[in-house]
C-alpha cells in the first residue's frame, strides 16, 4: 500500500514532465533538452514568490506559470522556430545551449542552496498502515485532474483537432486557414507550462538544486519513448509506470534478496528496453510515421 | 627624436625585465558550481578576506597578492586542470586547495611536482594522509570522524544501525570507516548506497521502517539529499537517533528538512567561537561584507585560517620547501576556527571535533570531541 502511494507521489510528478515533453517532442517532434531547465525556473520562480515576496501559494504558483509562458514564448522565438525550419534535429543543439544557460541563469539568480517552497512541517494522514501527507494528497489529485483536461483537451476539442491537424501536415493544416505557427508555439508554451507545474511539484514535495534540470529531462524521455511518440496518455500512463517499477525494484525482496538501491533507475529502465524490443514503436505509439 | 624613442625603449626593458610580476600570486581551487558550491563559495570568500587583510597590511615584501581562484567542481578532472593552470600558467607561489578531497587528491600531485604548497581547508579523506610532501591541511581527516562516530555509539547503547549513503567519495569513506570503527556488539541492520541527488528516499524509508534499529545515519553529500533523507524518514513516524558527518551541519538543512531537523546530530568541525573577540571580529566582518554563508561560517573560517597561515609562512620564508619547514615549525597557529599545527604527513594537529545538534532550526555545539 506505503508502495503504491510512493510510486502515486513519484508518478504524478513524472507525469507532469512527460506531458510536457510528449506534447512538444511527442506530438509537435521538436526536440526540447531544456525542459528539466524550464520546469526548474518554474519551480524557482515559485519559491521565490513565496519565501522571498511572502505572496501566498496559489498567487505564487500563477506568477511562476506567467514567468514560465513568457520564458517559454522567448525560448521557441530565439531557439526554436529559425532553425526546426531548417532542420528538425537542429534544436537538439540549440536546446543544450539554452539548458547551459538557464543552469547558469538558475545559478546567478537563485544560488546554490537547495530550495523548498514549504518550509513548514507536513501534516500526515493515515490511511491503513499507509502514511501521507495533505500536501501530498492534493498535489496528486491536482496533476491528475490536469492531466485528464489537458488530455481531453488534446482529444475531444476543437483546438486539440486544429493543433493535431497542423502537426500531421503543416501545409495542409495551413491550406485550410489554421494557423500553423500560432499553433505551434501555444504547443510549445503548454509544454513549458506542464513542465513549470512539475517543477513547482517538486519543489513543494521534495526541494528544487540547481543541477536537477538534465535529469529531469532524462526522465521524461523515458517515459515518452516507452509510451509511444505522439501518445500524450501513453506518455502519462509510462511515467506512472516507470515510478512503480522503481519502487517495486527496491521495495520488495526479489527472490530474497533486495536489489541495491543504487540500481533503482537502472532496473527500471531496463524493463522499458526490454518493452521496447518487443514494441519498437512504443506501446501506445502508431506504425504510422508522424511529421 | 629617434635616440630618445631607443633610449626609451631600453628603460622600458630595463624596468620590466628587472621588476618581475608586479604582484605575488595565490591560487584557490574549490566548487564554485554544482551541488558543492555552496561550500566552495564560502571558502573562497574566507581566502579573499585573508589576502585582503594581507594586502591592507602591506602585502608580502612590498607586493599586493593576487587572488586566482579556479572552479575544481568537486572533481578530479576539474581540479587537475585547475592545478596545472595555476601552477603553470598562473605561476602562482602558493594555493588553497582543493576543497572537496576528490579535488585536493588531484590537484596534490601536480603542485607537488612544481614544489608549490598547497593547503586544503576542508578536504578530509583519509587518503589524503602522507598523500604528497607540499600538501598541507587544516581539517582533521576522516579517519578521526568514524571513530568518533563509534565512540558515539558505545557510550549511547545503540547498537542496531541504519545506513543510506549517496554515492561519492566522501560519503563512501564515511560509510567504510563507520564499518570498520564499529564497537564490539554492534551491527549494521540497514546498509544502502543510492545515486548521488536522490531526493525520493521513500520506499527505502518504508523498507526501513520495518527493520529494528536503534541510531540513523544520515550519510548523503549536500542539504538537497540529507534534508530529504531526515524529512522523509521522521514522516514515517521513526523516532530514532538520527546522526551524520559534517555534510548535515549546515544552515540550510532546516530549511529543508523543516521539523525533521529537530534532534538531529552532527560530528562536525567545531564552531567559530564567537565569545572569543578573533571568532566574534570575523564572524562580523564576514557577515557585513558577504552577508550570510551559503553553507556555514566555519568553512569560511577554515578557508581563512588556511589563508592566512599559507601567506604568513610565504611572507616569512618564501615559496616552495622554505615554505613547507616553515608551516611544519609552526607552534600552536591562533586562528579563528581553532589553535592548530601541523603533523609531518601535513596533516592538521589539535582541531578537535563539534558533536552539533539541530535545536529550532539552529545547529548547537553539544560537546566538544577531541581529536588525536
Amino acid at each position: 500500500m506505503q508502495l503504491l502511494l510512493n510510486a502515486l507521489i513519484a508518478g504524478s510528478f513524472a507525469a507532469l514532465l512527460a506531458s510536457g515533453l510528449a506534447l512538444v517532442y511527442g506530438v509537435m517532434g521538436v526536440f526540447n533538452l531544456a525542459l528539466g531547465q524550464m520546469a526548474l525556473i518554474g519551480g524557482y520562480v515559485c519559491w521565490w514568490c513565496v519565501a522571498v515576496a511572502g505572496l501566498p501559494l496559489p498567487v505564487a504558483i500563477v506568477c511562476s506559470l506567467v514567468v514560465s509562458l513568457i520564458l517559454a514564448w522567448i525560448s521557441f522565438d530565439l531557439f526554436v522556430q529559425p532553425f526546426q525550419r531548417r532542420h528538425r534535429f537542429l534544436p537538439i543543439v540549440t536546446t543544450i545551449a539554452l539548458s547551459m544557460l538557464l543552469d547558469g541563469l538558475i545559478l546567478i539568480v537563485f544560488h546554490e542552496e537547495p530550495r523548498s517552497i514549504l518550509a513548514s512541517g507536513q501534516r500526515l494522514l493515515h490511511i491503513g498502515d499507509a502514511i501521507l501527507s495533505v500536501e501530498q494528497l492534493v498535489l496528486i489529485c491536482v496533476t491528475i485532474l490536469f492531466l485528464s483536461v489537458l488530455v481531453w483537451v488534446l482529444t475531444s476539442t476543437p483546438f486539440g483537432r486544429k493543433v493535431r491537424a497542423t502537426v500531421q501536415h503543416p501545409e495542409a493544416a495551413t491550406s485550410l486557414g489554421m494557423n500553423g505557427p500560432l499553433l505551434r508555439r501555444s504547443l510549445f508554451i503548454l509544454s513549458a507550462l506542464c513542465a513549470a507545474c512539475g517543477g513547482i511539484y517538486v519543489g513543494i514535495d521534495q526541494n528544487l538544486s540547481p543541477t536537477l534540470g538534465m535529469h529531469l529531462t532524462v526522465k521524461a524521455y523515458a517515459a515518452v519513448i516507452a509510451g509511444g511518440r505522439g501518445s500524450l496518455k501513453g506518455a502519462i500512463l509510462f511515467a506512472f509506470i516507470i515510478a512503480l517499477l522503481e519502487q517495486l525494484a527496491i521495495g520488495l525482496p526479489w527472490f530474497g534478496v533486495y536489489i541495491p538501491a543504487g540500481y533503482q533507475g537502472t532496473v527500471a529502465l531496463l524493463v522499458i528496453v526490454i518493452l521496447l524490443l518487443w514494441k519498437p514503436e512504443g506501446v501506445f505509439g502508431s506504425r504510422l510515421r508522424s511529421s | 627624436m629617434k635616440r630618445s624613442i631607443l633610449l626609451g625603449s631600453i628603460l622600458t626593458l630595463l624596468l620590466t625585465g628587472c621588476g618581475g610580476p608586479a604582484t605575488v600570486r595565490i591560487g584557490f581551487i574549490g566548487p564554485l558550481t554544482g551541488d558543492a558550491a555552496t561550500m566552495g563559495k564560502d571558502t573562497l570568500k574566507g581566502v579573499q578576506m585573508a589576502v585582503d587583510e594581507m594586502n591592507a597590511a602591506g602585502g608580502i615584501g612590498g607586493k599586493q597578492v593576487e587572488l586566482i581562484a579556479e572552479d575544481g567542481r568537486c572533481n578530479g578532472g576539474d581540479a587537475a586542470s585547475a592545478a596545472q593552470k595555476l601552477v603553470n600558467v598562473d605561476k602562482v607561489q602558493s594555493i588553497i586547495g582543493g576543497t572537496c578531497s576528490s579535488e585536493t587528491l588531484a590537484a596534490a600531485p601536480i603542485a607537488g611536482a612544481a614544489k608549490i604548497i598547497a593547503i586544503s581547508p576542508v578536504s578530509s579523506s583519509p587518503k589524503l594522509t602522507g598523500f604528497s610532501p607540499y600538501q598541507f591541511r587544516n581539517y582533521p581527516s576522516d579517519a578521526y570522524r568514524t571513530k568518533a562516530f563509534g565512540t558515539f555509539f558505545q557510550k549511547n547503547g545503540l547498537k542496531k544501525i541504519a545506513i543510506i549513503t549517496e554515492n561519492t567519495d566522501f560519503c563512501q569513506g564515511i560509510r567504510s570507516g563507520i564499518k570498520e570503527n564499529l564497537p564490539a556488539g554492534a551491527i549494521i541492520a540497514f546498509d544502502e548506497v543510492v545515486d548521488p541527488g536522490t531526493k525520493d528516499y521513500r520506499t527505502l524509508m518504508t523498507r526501513l521502517k520495518a527493520t529494528d534499529f536503534d541510531a540513523f545515519v544520515l550519510n548523503g553529500q549536500s542539504d538537497a539529499t540529507n534534508g530529504e533523507m531526515a524529512k522523509q524518514l521522521r514522516a514515517l513516524g521513526m523516532t530514532q537517533t538520527i546522526i551524520g558527518p559534517d555534510s548535515v551541519d549546515s544552515d540550510s538543512f532546516p530549511v529543508i528538512a523543516g521539523s525533521a531537523s529537530e534532534g538531529v546530530l552532527a560530528i562536525s568541525a567545531p564552531t567559530v567561537d564567537e565569545t572569543n573577540p578573533k571568532g566574534a571580529a570575523f564572524a562580523k566582518t564576514y557577515n557585513d561584507r558577504f552577508g550570510k554563508p551559503t553553507w556555514s561560517l566555519y568553512f569560511a573560517a577554515l578557508a581563512y585560517d588556511a589563508a592566512t597561515v599559507a601567506l604568513q609562512t610565504l611572507k616569512e620564508a618564501g615559496p616552495g620547501d622554505a615554505q613547507r619547514a616553515a608551516l611544519l615549525a609552526i607552534k600552536d597557529f591562533q586562528g579563528v576556527a581553532g589553535t592548530f599545527h601541523f603533523d609531518q604527513n601535513g596533516d592538521v594537529v589539535g582541531m578537535p571535533y563539534g558533536l552539533k545538534e539541530f535545536k529550532n532550526g539552529k545547529s548547537v555545539l553539544r560537546e566538544v570531541i577531541p581529536v588525536n
